[in-house]
């Protein structure tokens, strides 16, 4: 979040506008002291029941959508990386990110539509992903799950939370927010085998940038 | 690694038991919001008081049929159901002629229901971006439609 923060200040437009929302269905109690800790200007949303990423048809963090000033979205679904991060050391460090996809957005907002990086309507449908009746019904499952949570009833929560795993089993989000109820989180041993099937089977753990190549 | 990705793990279970609604209430979620139903008609559907329909989703009651801006779903007779002289409104019913998932916990009385596709189909047509509502961490009401005239990055992340 400190990362977004330093890229809004760079862009300084006042017809910019950044909007960093926290899947977390632990509230503000898990995602506050993150969003302060950056000691953020742009608009901050904590968003328990995932409505962004059901509106855009995300399925993994992070991801983000350009919106023109006319509301039409012109690009979307991409691990949007402010930068090359690095975590941990010496074996067990790792990279992830990358480093055009911020240049990327600020030709954008210097250029507006004549910015190269602008994508067609038609790529734009391409790339929003199907959302079928029963993903739109494991939106409605996981949101049910929420509220048992946070009514203290764990059981019907997880029983609702995988309801919704079933329906929509490429959601990333589903999967990882509820291997947060687990002792062994949602970086654990379940998600790294996750990972590597999704990897080993070719399917994208996120849509591919569509930027290296420019 | 995970110590990175799970910040702040004594909070993970924050949440005391409390009581969703009150005693012989109905409780609908639609879109981040949480409605409150003090009467529900009886039986297996969801029938609700006529004038609870637009702080669910937004739709209105018109001689033109059921509108939402400028749309206007038909009436037929199904979505409204007489019992003992009352009328309801049939909110499965409606949800079934729009393809509206939702999943109910009978037991206590909650109906989630999922976005409405025809409110999404300007997205996928046009790439329009699609309305939401939602609150930010000042209290202040945020929606989609507030950013007309201004570019807009959204992006999401998380704690986990």
């Amino acid at each position: 979040m400190p990362v977004w923060q330093q890229v809004y200040d760079e862009i300084n437009d006042p017809n910019f506008v950044l909007i960093c929302v926290a899947e977390d269905t632990g509230g503000e109690a898990v995602a506050g002291p993150i969003f302060d800790a950056a000691k953020p200007t742009y608009i901050q949303i904590v968003d328990e029941d995932h409505i962004i990423s059901s509106a855009f048809n995300f399925v993994n963090v992070p991801s983000a959508a350009w919106v023109d000033e006319e509301g039409r979205i012109v690009r979307i679904d991409e691990g949007t990386y402010s930068k090359i991060h690095e975590i941990g050391e010496g074996e067990q460090a790792i990279t992830f990110g990358n480093d055009v996809y911020t240049p990327a957005l600020k030709d954008w907002v210097a250029k507006g539509a004549d910015s190269e990086f602008v994508q067609s309507v038609a790529t734009v449908t391409g790339n929003i992903r199907e959302h079928s009746f029963d993903q739109l019904k494991a939106d409605a499952a996981f949101r049910l799950g929420n509220l048992f949570r946070a009514h203290g009833q764990k059981e019907k929560a997880e029983l609702y939370w995988d309801i919704a795993q079933e329906l929509n089993p490429d959601s990333v989000n589903f999967i990882r927010q509820n291997l947060t109820l687990t002792e062994e989180g949602s970086a654990g041993e379940t998600f790294m085998n996750l990972r590597g099937e999704y990897i080993s089977s070719g399917k994208d753990y996120y849509r591919p940038l569509d930027l290296e190549e420019k | 690694m995970s110590e990175v990705f799970m910040a702040y793990p004594e909070l993970r279970h924050p949440f005391e038991a409390s009581q969703i609604h009150p005693q012989g209430s109905t409780t609908v979620l639609y879109q981040g919001k949480v409605i409150t139903l003090l009467e529900t008609g009886g039986g297996d559907s969801l029938l609700i008081n006529p004038e609870d329909l637009a702080r669910i989703n937004g739709f209105e009651l018109k001689p033109e049929g059921v509108c939402y801006e400028d749309m206007c779903i038909p009436m037929t007779d199904d979505l409204l159901v007489t019992q003992d002289t009352r009328k309801w409104f049939d909110l499965t019913a409606f949800a079934d002629l729009l393809a509206q998932p939702y999943v109910v916990d009978h037991e206590a009385g909650v109906w989630s229901f999922a976005e409405i596709p025809i409110k999404r189909e300007n997205m996928k047509v046009n790439a329009m971006a699609p309305e939401f509502e939602l609150t930010d961490r000042q209290g202040e009401v945020v929606r989609m439609s507030d950013f007309k005239g201004k570019k807009a990055l959204i992006v999401t992340w998380s704690s986990w």
